[in-house]
């Protein structure tokens, strides 16, 4: 009788498997890695870097196809949804990780550190993060949230031997962790709520429920400040120095960018679908986590004497900017759009930029050994090509036009300005000192590695190899395209959500 | 008959409750740990969350209970704990105040409260009719969250490979850091090649010295 029931309850789910072929496919090339481990044990470890990579382009194509179509797929009862929005970030993920993998494979295999689970684990965090990118509802999201961030707290401590970055990982994982259980809090209120883990049902609840609730307004802080601690914005960023200290560069390269886009993903569709009516709740916070970040970033960024440690704070300040077009998103006629579009540019612009900033310091590294600012100076002795590429990446950084940060820049300032706020303009002001801010420190590195002199004069030339080369070539053709032809390159992160049903 | 099971089961989850702080053997107050968990599993079967109470049998009487056991037993439980010491000063007495005011508070929402209990049932998602929630519940999970269902299962798969990649051993050398493989720095040379501890220790080059203060520094 027990089986009867069971036969006639369940619908089986429909699925659209040309909606979900992207993870399909990663999922395959992650089985196929471990496989390949297993059969043929340390005569694996060339090919597993350009399997690795390979597998990535592989499931970009579905991706491609997926754009073509066009259409908005909705699968699992509003769960999974394929909209622009989630097209455009699978591919700056996927493009991401390539590049990461293109620092890796000579760092992992010089390294001598366990390669075949490296790439494993670094495909399931991207995983994670091509989920992250279609998750409409609060299950999915958490799962796609620890499938990106485990995988990451274990590159973190992947070199062993170091106590710096077992440190690294252990506060990572632990912070990780905290901020995750704050999360599962708010979600939980939300779920109280509305009854619903859809978000778009949340939204409507919300709605009707008003903000003026204060379990509400409890559930929205939570939420944003978990997210808040995953793209590293102040208050919640203190994590991100020692770890980006201690961690292997290339798994840093990857936390900066792709784990910070997918930290922005899902803020993005949380307020902008659970929370669209709640706005004078999380309007005034995101301000807040605005304006703190940039400058605090800034600050401390003008006393850093370690590169990647200056690269976190500026990491950090760069948050800032990004989240800065969400502080006046909510007051509709499309001001949501606007801000989504700008926020999605600068990820784009921001994973090329910020990448090819820490390729440099891989390749720059693989000759001084260290990444302290001194050891930097007089580059453009023994590597002129690579100093220019720096300059550029940095320039970027601080949005000098024409490159592409300036153009990322742009764009928030135009959403700050035409939101016709007052608090905009403040928002858009503050941004304007800390991008003068900004400008000295990456000035003062690039001074430092025109003008200086190479430590005891030693100008022999940096081994270059052609991965590292093939990954600043698209960083800083990415970079450049942002800033020379925006109105080509951005019609692409010009996107919508799709609306879901109801 | 509910509010007899009710009784009963309140019974044993509150001598449990009492035998976990009464016990002077830990191993004991684990097993009246376990008590307290199989009451209030059957708590949960008379409010008709059958898989709550399955959970919490599975997981808290089965898993987490056998948790404590291994690391008492692998602490050893011979040695009785000298309750006479407070680790940390005033701890004592600081939870004693916290622990009156909870149960003053408490009894306050239960006595005089205008909100208090009314005794209904989830305020949310009535259960229709004959199903039962484990059923609704495997449904739910393998319809509308089959994807993220699915995904548990590469988060879990990823979480052991990671477990067994830093907790493993590794005999041989192994290079504390990859970032040198030219040889243009003398120090670091020395470090690639021996090992960091051993480089320190030999290090009478004074670059390589000079190298490791800047490290440290």
């Amino acid at each position: 009788m027990a089986v009867d029931l069971l036969t006639l309850a369940f619908q089986r789910p429909h699925i659209d498997w040309h909606g979900i072929a992207p993870e399909l496919v990663l999922l395959g090339v992650g089985a196929l890695i471990t496989l390949v481990d297993i059969v043929f044990l340390e005569k694996a470890r060339p090919i597993t870097a350009a399997l690795a990579g390979l597998g990535l382009l592989a499931t970009a194509v579905p991706l491609l196809t997926l754009a073509a179509d066009g259409t908005d797929r909705v699968m699992f009862d509003g769960a999974y949804v394929v909209d622009e929005f989630s097209l455009v970030m699978k591919a700056i993920f996927l493009l991401s990780a390539y590049v990461v993998v293109l620092l890796s494979t000579n760092y992992v295999a010089e390294g001598d550190y366990w390669e075949n689970e490296y790439y494993g684990l670094l495909l399931a965090s991207v995983m994670g993060m091509v989920m992250m990118a279609s998750a409409r509802d609060l299950v999915s999201i958490f799962v796609a949230l620890e499938l990106l961030s485990i995988p990451a707290y274990l590159m973190v401590a992947w070199r062993k031997r170091d106590l710096r970055s077992n440190e690294a990982g252990l506060k990572y994982y632990l912070m990780g962790v905290f901020a995750s259980a704050v999360m599962l809090y708010g979600m939980s209120l939300l779920y109280g709520v509305s009854g619903s883990t859809m978000l778009d049902d949340i939204g409507t609840a919300v709605a009707a429920a008003g903000s003026s609730v204060p379990v509400v307004t409890m559930a929205i802080v939570f939420i944003v400040a978990g997210f808040a601690f995953k793209v590293s914005a102040v208050p919640f960023h203190t994590w991100a120095p020692d770890v980006y200290e201690g961690a292997p560069t290339p798994v840093t390269a990857f936390l900066a960018v792709a784990s910070k886009a997918a930290g922005f993903v899902a803020l993005l569709v949380l307020v902008l679908v659970a929370f669209p009516s709640a706005s004078d709740v999380w309007e005034p916070l995101v301000w807040i986590l605005a304006a703190a970040s940039m400058t605090v970033g800034n600050m401390v960024a003008l006393r850093q004497t370690n590169v990647v440690r200056l690269m976190a704070y500026s990491g950090i300040a760069q948050t800032g900017f990004m989240i800065a077009p969400l502080a006046v998103a909510g007051h509709g006629g499309g001001s949501a759009d606007q801000a989504l579009s700008a926020v999605v540019t600068y990820l784009a612009i921001y994973a090329a930029m910020n990448l090819g900033a820490f390729a440099v310091i891989i390749v720059l590294a693989r000759k001084t050994g260290s990444a302290e600012t001194t050891s930097f100076a007089g580059a453009f002795h023994y590597a002129p090509g690579l100093t220019v590429a720096m300059t550029i990446f940095l320039f970027s950084l601080a949005g000098i036009p024409p490159l592409g940060g300036w153009f990322a820049k742009f764009e928030v300032f135009r959403v700050l300005a035409t939101a016709g706020e007052p608090w905009g303009y403040v928002l858009a002001a503050v941004g304007a000192v800390n991008s003068v801010i900004a400008l000295y420190y990456y000035a003062a590195l690039a001074r430092r590695m025109w003008a200086d002199d190479a430590p005891d004069g030693d100008h022999a030339p940096v081994p270059m190899t052609p991965s590292l080369a093939s990954a600043l070539g698209i960083c800083g053709i990415v970079t450049l395209a942002f800033g020379v032809a925006p109105q080509l390159v951005a019609r692409f992160t010009d996107v919508t959500l799709a609306a879901l049903g109801g | 008959m509910d509010a007899a099971v009710f009784i009963v089961s309140a019974v044993v989850v509150l001598t449990g409750a009492a035998g976990v702080l009464v016990a002077r053997n830990p191993v004991h107050a684990a097993l009246f740990l376990v008590q307290t968990l199989f009451g209030v599993a059957v708590l949960f079967v008379l409010q008709d969350a059958t898989f709550l109470a399955a959970v919490q049998v599975i997981v808290y009487a089965g898993a987490v209970v056998i948790l404590f056991l291994f690391v008492i037993m692998l602490l050893g439980v011979d040695r009785a704990e000298d309750l006479g010491i407070e680790p940390i000063a005033g701890q004592r007495s600081v939870a004693a105040i916290v622990g009156a005011s909870m149960l003053g508070l408490l009894l306050t929402v239960l006595l005089v409260g205008v909100d208090g209990p009314t005794g209904a049932r989830g305020a949310n998602a009535a259960l229709g009719g004959a199903e039962d929630n484990t059923r609704r519940l495997g449904e739910a999970l393998f319809t509308d969250h089959v994807f993220a269902v699915e995904l548990t299962a590469l988060l879990l798969t990823v979480a052991v490979v990671g477990a067994v990649v830093l907790a493993r051993r590794v005999r041989g050398p192994l290079q504390p850091m990859p970032v040198v493989t030219v040889a243009s720095a003398t120090g670091s040379d020395d470090a690639s090649a021996t090992g960091s501890d051993e480089a320190t220790a030999t290090g009478d080059d004074p670059a390589a010295e000079a190298d490791d203060e800047g490290e440290a520094g």
